[in-house]
């Protein structure tokens, strides 16, 4: 089943905006459930899904620092005064971690998307083309800019810094030193590409025309009312709860 | 200046880019040491950078290893390589970190703990040797590509390393400048620098003599040596 990016675009938001509004671990667990059986009928592959596992001691460090910032519940490991640990920020702490994994979800989905039918998407959802295209730019130039700063990485310290040896004075001046190139290539290429945007007629015409065409089935129209009224109904549901 | 020798080996080594079926690099077999001048050419594509970085351990080999001074590259710190191999990539505006000229040349030194007279001294014969003293006090990314690609091998050149690799070196640069780096190549192998220059520029790569390895494909095709 071939679903248009709209289609998916609209429940990725559904899914999202559920992750958002509610903060009880419980109901968030149940939409975490919700995202893997829509990925699963999305045929997105749940293994980039479950690689966030690795993740752990980040997870760790959430909900540690929780336990600061919450102050009710058994404590479960103080240090002095501090409760390093208690129940609530458990509960707050996994909470968040559902979230995180729910918005992952979502982005896995709309990571599914073929990019060129994402944008013709927006586009057809009445976005302005100008912020279309930045976002387009954007996506197209993210791996060229990662590709540059670990060049910038590793000539640094082929010049002879070893970043994991840098005193702590000195580490502001070596950053100094990695993202002033960055920059200035960001800075370059923008400039470039204005001009060769406008060498190419950007935008000499009100209107353009797309190589590629989008179209809504009614299996689309059938998913996203059904999508619309079941969030609708997991909201009334919930606040009766 | 007697160098201290390097020794570079790449024994079966393959290395193939994730998402891709073709390696870049297949079964290469290679020996490189001090005071030699090595040219690797071939076509877009075959593998000639790709090499390079494995060289300087930036990549992992799939299969095979990659030893300097006998010892696996891998085991070494990028700092440390750094010490043993120079290395000019292709796109000088990603080896320029600094202000000024001087500062760009004087950066690998300072970081080397070279100060004071010594350190003035040895900005002014790099910086001298390829005409950029009146640059400078410049800054290096309003200036021309190949004065850019002067300034990344001048601040290079300046830490002496003991073996070099320069990417595509003559891209932008032009006759006059092309000229003084053969030269300065030239004289600082027969000093005991290790050069190994990656370059479609068969005038330069004939100028510069010494060994040249042509790669296809990923794969070494032929072996030549000139003088």
């Amino acid at each position: 089943m071939k679903l248009d990016v709209r289609t998916k675009l609209v429940i990725a938001a559904i899914l999202s905006t559920l992750a958002i509004i509610y903060q009880n671990a419980v109901v968030l667990g149940v939409v975490l459930i919700i995202t893997i059986v829509a990925l699963a009928l999305l045929k997105v592959s749940l293994q980039s899904f479950f690689d966030f596992r690795k993740l752990i001691y980040l997870y760790l460090v959430l909900i540690v620092i929780q336990s600061l910032f919450i102050r009710g519940g058994e404590p479960l490991i103080t240090i002095g005064e501090l409760h390093l640990l208690t129940t609530e920020s458990i509960i707050y702490g996994i909470a968040i971690i559902l979230r995180f994994l729910i918005l992952i979800g979502s982005g896995l989905i709309l990571l599914s998307c073929n990019l060129s039918e994402m944008l013709l998407a927006m586009d057809r959802m009445h976005i302005p083309y100008e912020i279309v295209f930045m976002i387009q730019i954007g996506i197209r130039f993210i791996p060229v800019l990662i590709n540059e700063l670990s060049n910038i990485f590793d000539t640094i310290q082929l010049r002879g810094v070893d970043l994991r040896k840098v005193y702590k004075r000195k580490v502001i001046r070596v950053y100094i030193s990695i993202f002033t190139p960055l920059i200035y290539s960001i800075w370059q290429k923008a400039e470039q590409l204005s001009i060769l945007l406008e060498l190419r007629g950007f935008r000499r015409y009100p209107t353009r025309t797309y190589y590629r065409t989008i179209s809504m089935g009614v299996i689309d129209y059938i998913i996203i009312g059904l999508s619309l009224s079941l969030a609708v109904i997991f909201v009334v549901v919930i606040s009766m709860l | 200046m007697i160098k201290p020798m390097v020794n570079i080996n790449l024994n079966n080594v393959s290395y193939t880019y994730s998402g891709r079926l073709e390696p870049a690099v297949e079964n290469v077999t290679l020996s490189l040491d001090s005071g030699e001048i090595t040219a690797i050419t071939g076509l877009n594509g075959s593998g000639k950078s790709t090499l390079a970085r494995l060289i300087l351990g930036l990549l992992k080999p799939q299969e095979g290893q990659v030893c300097l001074d006998n010892r696996p590259v891998n085991s070494y710190t990028l700092a440390e390589v750094g010490e043993k191999i120079g290395y000019v990539l292709q796109n000088p505006n990603q080896m320029l970190f600094n202000t000024t000229v001087y500062n760009e040349v004087a950066f690998g030194l300072r970081w080397k703990g070279m100060k004071g007279e010594e350190l003035k001294a040895r900005c002014n014969q790099y910086l001298e040797l390829f005409h950029l003293w009146p640059l400078r006090n410049k800054l290096p990314f309003n200036l021309s590509e190949g004065q850019k690609q002067m300034v990344a091998i001048s601040a290079v050149l300046a830490l002496e390393p003991s073996c070099l690799i320069l990417d595509e070196p003559t891209k932008s640069i032009d006759t006059l400048r092309k000229k003084i780096l053969i030269r300065v190549l030239r004289d600082i192998g027969c000093l005991g620098t290790g050069i190994i220059v990656i370059s479609h520029d068969r005038s330069f790569v004939d100028a510069l003599g010494g060994r040249e390895i042509n790669m296809v494909k990923g794969k070494i095709t032929a072996y030549e040596t000139r003088r």
